[in-house]
């Protein structure tokens, strides 16, 4: 078990370093000159603050052609995955275990997790 | 500047970070933060979501050896991943209320006063053995790892209710400043739960992945995660922490602590400084 949470942990990080490097690679194959302040402009008026897909619908279609901004984005949030599925994992884990004290830990603490990634975003209080 | 030298620049730096981050159970802010907004004239708050996901690449980059070598302890981990999740949650919450400024000073006053205790057991390779009682008993905050020359070094918690309060108010200050508060995290469980040094920076190690998770996603949908500052730093710190996983499985717990001391002081000014708006 501890083998196959070593597993996912590895193959999450070689996927979303990889996609992050081909987002990277194109990027570079065609702006390799410009100059930065365009890329680096922050609008604190405007969510997202920044020219760049933050939805999974913007980032989605940003995929189908190929835009480097969105595949970068798509490595990010694979590896903003990761310690969700440690989480997850551990849970298996501790009933493998039948530890019930530790799943029951577990549990809240992947819950408070999920709650704070998906939930939290959308509640006002949380974006000043 | 040109993208190529901005990429360059930071790659190079992030993976500086990723090995001492991973080293010592921090996430990469402590360089990555400053590189960006002083160096590279970045906005703070694209700094600060660069920052957020340096944390998870130096946890889960970090990882798969640590989890290969047993030397994280999942349980006193995830025990203590409560009070700092409910902990950044709370801190995210009342956020808008608080003064940074305040915060940073006592932050930064708390990390100083906590270089005595480190100090005074700098020396320290193994914590004298204990007994196992109260809440650590019920909960079996035990563990063990073997160290590379095959020793197999045996250890037991401490005062678990000062390390989950400790872990509570580190959740606190993650949420507030947006910090991954790993430095706090690594005295928690080093001054008050008394375990080997290389446990208590894997341990913490894993908990800052966890405890940046939660508040990522705030950060992604704001639409404060550049991708084009982030790829550099992810990429950097994933490789700089696979090498510094590597260094630290090999390392003797004075070594860790002594770096950590050194860590802990600079994080402390860091902070002053940045308190005090230079």
């Amino acid at each position: 078990m501890n083998n196959i949470l070593g597993i996912v942990l590895r193959s999450g990080v070689v996927l979303s370093g990889v996609t992050i490097t081909i987002g990277t690679i194109l990027f570079i194959a065609n702006h390799s000159l410009d100059d930065t302040s365009a890329y680096l402009a922050y609008n604190p008026g405007l969510i997202p603050h920044g020219n760049f897909p933050v939805s999974l619908a913007s980032i989605i279609s940003g995929l189908l052609s190929l835009d480097p901004s969105s595949i970068i984005q798509l490595g990010l949030l694979i590896l903003l995955a990761t310690p969700v599925a440690r989480v997850a994992l551990s849970l298996f884990l501790f009933a493998a275990e039948k530890d019930r004290m530790f799943v029951y830990l577990t549990a809240a603490v992947l819950a408070i997790l999920l709650f704070s990634m998906l939930v939290t975003p959308l509640i006002p209080l949380f974006n000043g | 500047m040109i993208v190529i030298e901005f990429f360059l620049t930071l790659f190079i730096a992030s993976i500086a970070a990723g090995v001492l981050g991973s080293i010592v159970g921090i996430g990469g802010g402590l360089i990555v933060i400053p590189i960006l907004t002083l160096f590279l004239g970045v906005d703070i708050h694209y700094a600060i979501g660069a920052s957020i996901v340096s944390i998870i690449a130096t946890s889960s980059g970090a990882a798969a050896t640590y989890v290969k070598d047993r030397i994280t302890n999942l349980r006193i981990g995830m025990f203590l991943e409560t009070g700092t999740t409910t902990g950044a949650i709370i801190g995210a919450a009342i956020a808008a209320y608080l003064n940074a400024t305040i915060l940073e000073t006592i932050f930064g006053t708390i990390l100083i006063i906590s270089l005595v205790p480190l100090i005074r057991k700098i020396g320290e390779e193994y914590p004298p053995r204990q007994e196992l009682k109260g809440l650590a008993k019920k909960l079996n905050l035990r563990g063990n790892y073997t160290e590379r020359d095959g020793r197999k070094i045996k250890y037991d918690a401490t005062n678990p209710g000062k390390g989950l309060a400790g872990m509570l108010v580190a959740g606190l200050i993650s949420g507030l400043l947006g910090i991954g508060s790993g430095t706090f995290k690594v005295l928690s469980m080093d001054l008050a739960m008394k375990l080997p040094m290389k446990v208590s920076t894997t341990t913490s190690n894993f908990m800052i992945g966890v405890t940046a998770a939660a508040s990522a996603g705030i950060y992604f949908a704001r639409g404060d995660v550049n991708p084009l500052i982030t790829a550099p730093v992810a990429l950097g710190i994933l490789i700089g922490a696979s090498l510094g996983a590597r260094v630290l499985v090999n390392a003797k717990n004075t070594a860790v602590r002594k770096i950590f001391a050194l860590v802990l002081a600079a994080s402390a000014i860091e902070m002053i400084i940045r308190a005090l708006g230079f």
